[in-house]
């Protein structure tokens, strides 16, 4: 490492080799994989397989119940899997791949490049999304089958990747909008969802929490133990989960234009 | 960089300028960064001269459009880089901080670059890393890689754009002296090429070797601009204090004082405090000063000239 060769005036010896690099990816296909290498660390991965190995717990932990295992499931997926796992798993997900970065201040790298912002938001949100999709959403799938209610597994499969959808989306416009993006984001879980969520229907269906909780409820034989009165359900929340999805994503895309991706510092 | 049909332009402004920075403030909350600066760049390498903390970074950034101004306007190509997003296929930023995604290799790094910048030669990726002398090592993770190394992978990431502007902040910190030679020929070659190179540094006598202009900025301000010369020559008539040990301290410092080079001559025991507005002609009198004297000269050395004390001096 101790030379360095002339400017690039031409070609090196090497340049035509037989075992000649990969064509270059498109843009958007490049935020994707940039998204799932770089975003994703070791260290991040834990923090999502982690609640995803909580989801099969509670799974296993609805047979101790003495209720019938429909009910107990409904009980355990209510409190444990929509209220805990789903929110916090895409919490990780969904800072990894844009505020993190930010705050790493590895961000530039991306934004100073001709790429819309536009498919630097649809990238990275679909490189946090198909990893809910291989991690979150068969967990949580998995879980009524360990908790004997195999009926369960369809219905939890959709509601988790349209909550996680719109939960990464959510988590990626916090990451625009503040610096400490996992704090915010927490608190909108919390204070939000869960504080809020709760009462307030009007509140409830603007959540992600609440409306995967209503996708599942409506696509489950037994889901009317979950069912919360005054919300849609299946096909209508999926659809809202849809349109926050997207309405985020546009915001995130408008005001990725106007942040500064960097410190204050000089 | 001047440009002998227009001779009386302002040492600051080029005469085909491709970056404008006009009137230009930024600001964090009550710290004002950069100060109605106003100057413009062309073809060729600039250096770009100031103590740490002088506003340097934040003009830097605010040239590729990361930091929106508060006041003036930015003009890369004659677009707005904050509000023109093709700008970014022009120019590219090596930043002087250590964030990397250390995640990625070298090459991954690359590539992204290049795929972000639509780059179709499947080879320059490979290209630019030899350039740099990481082809050997591409494949490692960037975050095992030193300071000089992830300078370096930075700046192949930047090469692989192909910009006609490319702006470095402090790109030779880390580099060992060998990687330091090759990457000022580097840049140089990329000036000689006809793109604008922007770099900024702290250490005087580097941006000397790497460009022929340099403007030298000061707590957010344009100090000075122009060629080594006119930068020297601002250096020069600065007033600095310089101790001198000798073992006739009075008649010494009765015979400096005589000369108009000189301000003022301390007495403290074996030595003299002199304080002098023309170090160049203080440094040819001090000898025959002391050969008229009978004095031995035990030890010269400057007080004040850290280049901090330079830069402070150079914003009076």
């Amino acid at each position: 490492m101790s030379e360095i060769p002339s400017p690039p005036t031409g070609p090196p010896p090497s340049r035509r080799e037989p075992d000649a690099p990969r064509a270059l990816a498109l843009p958007f296909v490049a935020v994707v994989a940039y998204t799932l290498r770089a975003c994703l660390p070791a260290k991040r991965w834990f923090g999502v397989l982690l609640p995803c190995a909580g989801a099969l717990l509670f799974g296993w932990l609805t047979q101790v119940n003495t209720l019938p295992a429909a009910e107990s499931f409904a009980d355990v997926a209510e409190h444990g899997l929509f209220r805990l796992i789903l929110p916090l798993t895409c919490l990780v997900i969904g800072d990894a791949v844009l505020g993190a970065d930010v705050r790493s201040g590895t961000f530039p790298l991306t934004w100073l490049s001709p790429v819309p912002f536009a498919v630097i938001v649809a990238g990275r949100w679909l490189g946090g999304w198909l990893v809910a999709l291989v991690t979150i959403v068969p967990a949580m799938a998995l879980a009524p089958l360990f908790a004997g209610v195999p009926g369960a597994t369809g219905p939890m499969a959709v509601a988790t990747a349209a909550g996680a959808a719109a939960y990464i989306a959510l988590f990626l416009l916090v990451g625009v909008l503040v610096r400490r993006s996992a704090v915010w984001s927490l608190a909108i879980v919390l204070l939000g969802e869960w504080l809020l969520g709760t009462p307030l229907t009007g509140i409830a269906q603007l959540s992600p929490l609440w409306e995967a909780q209503q996708v599942f409820a409506g696509l489950w034989s037994d889901g009317d133990l979950l069912l919360r009165s005054g919300m849609a359900s299946g096909g209508g929340s999926i659809l809202r989960l849809v349109l926050i999805s997207g309405f985020c994503l546009g915001l995130a895309t408008w005001l990725l234009g106007r942040m500064r991706p960097i410190g204050g510092d000089d | 960089m001047s440009d002998p049909e227009v001779p009386d332009l302002d040492p600051a402004f080029v005469a085909h300028p491709t970056v404008v920075v006009d009137g230009v403030s930024v600001w964090f909350g009550p710290k004002v960064a950069v100060t109605e600066l106003s100057c413009s760049f062309g073809p060729g390498v600039t250096g770009l001269l100031g103590p740490n903390g002088a506003g340097k970074t934040t003009l830097m950034r605010a040239v590729c459009g990361l930091l929106p101004t508060n006041q003036g306007a930015v003009r890369v190509l004659g677009r707005d880089p904050r509000q023109d997003r093709s700008v970014q296929q022009d120019i590219s930023l090596v930043p002087e901080d250590d964030a990397v995604p250390g995640a990625l290799t070298a090459r991954q790094l690359v590539r992204y670059t290049a795929s972000l910048h639509s780059v179709r030669d499947r080879y320059l990726p490979e290209d630019c890393l030899a350039t740099v002398g990481l082809l050997d090592v591409a494949d490692r993770r960037v975050a095992g890689f030193s300071k000089g190394m992830r300078q370096r992978a930075k700046i192949a990431a930047s090469l692989v754009t192909e910009p006609k502007v490319m702006v470095l902040d402090e790109p030779l910190n880390g580099a060992d002296p060998v990687q330091r030679a090759a990457l000022i020929e580097l840049f140089q070659a990329l000036g000689a090429e006809g793109r604008t190179v922007i770099i900024s540094s702290h250490v005087l006598n580097e941006v000397q070797r790497l460009a022929a202009r340099q403007l030298v900025v000061i707590r957010g301000r344009l100090a000075a601009a122009g060629g080594h010369r006119a930068i020297r020559d601002a250096l020069a008539d600065r007033p600095r204090s310089v101790l001198v040990r000798t073992s006739e301290p009075r008649r010494l410092a009765g015979d400096l004082l005589g000369s108009d080079a000189v301000q003022g001559v301390a007495v403290d025991g074996d030595s003299l405090i002199i304080s002098s507005s023309h170090a160049g002609e203080l440094a040819a009198l001090l000898p025959v000063a002391a050969r008229r004297a009978g004095a031995r000269l035990r030890e010269v050395r400057p007080l004040d000239d850290s280049l901090e004390s330079v830069f402070r001096e150079l914003l009076r």
